[in-house]
């Protein structure tokens, strides 16, 4: 197979380069390079908005989490998905309108800008710094895990990981934004077709559709539905999963960016129809090869049960692209965050068109830098960590929504309570303060009251 | 002014749905009956609810204010 993975991950590098150095010649301006000109079209801007969103917790973390949980892992996900992707319609085009006012260099420095209060763009900072880089570095860590494992005589976790970032940064800092966006159409692409292959694989191992429904019964019947076999899947931790996935574009910066730099509003909204469309297309197929795990893996562990549907039950070419995929999937979210990271900085910095965009290339690397390095020592739970990453971004919500619909700068109020809720999540999160209060979950308790505070501020106001 | 009622009614449909998916109508705990398509009941209603609101996210994109007819 080793042949596979070098002929397709060469061919992949190469174009990923080759985008890049294209992307590169079209920059004329800071604003080109940090915000691809502002101006993006439907397909593109469908494809990296989904490519940025689906990361390696979709074709990883995913399946795994259906195999232990069952069917409820499409509430969680695609389920939530399309809730954020209408919500988009209505955030994307109020988000846009303030922008045309103000200019966007960064939620952080809109944020400032709207509240007239530099504190507002600190802690929406710290929050995403707190969480984004997390999430990196997890990505990074559960593909170089698995090839560790895939291939146990050829490099250690860490030099995957390294490879990972060097390419992602060579060809981000090389293109900007819109080497970034080039590169998740053909990232997307990819994930898409890859892991469709694989499930109909699974299904043809299996001996389809009907004989895996009535397998998985046999296994295990908790698994054909909600909360599944470990209770997990509750109501109120699908309610808190689905406000923090609906959250994602309006508090992750990667993806605020994207609704911002669409050609115009009804693309943005058509983008929204065609993202909602292919977060079902994707997540579908994770649940038939979780539940092909279920069958075939049950006790295996998630290391095992990855490299056997992914690797071992494929044949050559298939796996190679599977491995390739993953690498994809990690480096698409990945670049998007870091860059976003960047821009926020930016924005805080108070950066100017004609400055030179050096130091937030430094800042950039040393974003990847400190990701890398968590990803060292980061725990393998890839999709309960990336929720955690959601929830956690997802605090700043009512202050974003706040200042994206005020007319008038809100006090200092929602500065303060975003900021008491950020440090009460992290807190319950270091198991410092409860995770529930009573029997209600911390993260949802503090969504709630962040949202009922933001309410308040903007009845207050008005 | 008509759009904007028309868009109140798909968002009201909109969160409607969601709610509906999070009470015992959808996600019953132990209810596998009625299948379709062999698919057990939760997976089935919730791959439905969750059409729908693409659905709705189109409808609401085609009637929401947008920047050829901005207020």
């Amino acid at each position: 197979m080793l042949h596979w993975l070098i002929i397709v991950g060469t061919i992949y590098v190469a174009i990923l380069f080759f985008l890049s150095w294209r992307s590169r010649k079209k920059i004329k301006s800071n604003e080109d390079f940090m915000m691809a000109g502002s101006n993006v079209g439907l397909v593109l801007g469908f494809m990296t908005f989904a490519a940025t969103l689906f990361s390696t917790f979709t074709l990883m973390g995913m399946p795994d989490f259906s195999r232990t949980h069952g069917v409820g892992a499409w509430i969680f996900l695609a389920f939530s998905d399309a809730g954020m992707v209408f919500l988009i319609v209505w955030f994307g085009y109020h988000l846009r309108k303030q922008v045309a006012k103000s200019g966007f260099k960064g939620m952080s420095g809109l944020l400032q800008n709207r509240y007239q209060n530099k504190w507002a763009g600190y802690i929406y900072f710290l929050a995403v710094f707190i969480f984004l880089v997390p999430y990196v570095a997890i990505q990074i860590r559960g593909v170089a895990i698995f090839l560790e494992q895939a291939f146990p005589s050829a490099l250690p976790a860490w030099a995957w990981s390294l490879m990972i970032v060097v390419i992602m940064l060579l060809y981000s800092e090389f293109g900007g934004l819109k080497a970034i966006i080039y590169a998740d159409f053909m990232q997307g692409t990819m994930l898409l077709i890859v892991v469709w292959v694989i499930a109909l694989t699974c299904l043809n191992h299996i001996g389809g559709w009907t004989e895996m429904f009535s397998q998985v019964e046999n296994t295990d019947p908790k698994l054909l539905s909600t909360p599944g076999p470990n209770s997990l899947l509750s109501a109120q931790f699908l309610i808190a999963s689905f406000l923090a996935i609906l959250m994602i574009p309006v508090t992750q910066p990667q993806l605020s960016t994207r609704l911002v730099i669409m050609k115009s509003t009804k693309k943005m909204h058509r983008m929204a129809v065609a993202v909602g469309t292919f977060a079902m297309l994707v997540i579908f197929p994770t649940i038939i090869i979780g539940l092909y795990g279920a069958i075939k893996y049950a006790d295996a562990s998630t290391a095992d049960f990855l490299g056997n549907v992914l690797i071992r039950d494929q044949v050559e070419f298939i796996a190679a692209a599977a491995i390739i995929g993953l690498f994809a999937a990690a480096m698409s979210t990945s670049d998007s965050q870091l860059f976003a990271l960047g821009n926020e900085l930016r924005g805080l910095l108070g950066h100017k068109g004609s400055d030179s965009l050096a130091p937030i290339r430094i800042a950039i690397i040393s974003f990847a830098i400190a990701a890398l390095v968590f990803s060292l020592v980061s725990s393998d739970q890839l999709v309960l960590l990336a929720r955690t990453s959601f929830a956690g971004t997802a605090m700043m919500g009512p202050l974003v929504i706040l200042a994206i619909l005020s007319k008038k700068p809100q006090g200092w109020f929602m500065i303060l309570m975003s900021g008491l809720g950020l440090a009460a999540f992290v807190l319950s999160e270091a198991g410092v303060l409860p995770k529930f209060l009573g029997t209600v979950r911390m993260d949802l308790f503090l969504m709630i009251v962040l949202a009922v505070c933001g309410m308040g501020n903007y009845l207050l106001k008005k | 002014m008509k759009q904007k009622i028309y868009w109140r009614i798909t968002a009201a449909i909109a969160v409607l749905l969601i709610l509906l998916t999070f009470t015992p109508l959808v996600i019953a705990p132990g209810k596998t009956d009625p299948k379709l398509f062999s698919m057990p009941y939760t997976l089935w209603t919730s791959i439905l609810i969750t059409i729908a609101l693409v659905v709705l996210t189109y409808i609401g994109g085609r009637v929401h204010l947008n920047d050829d007819n901005d207020d």
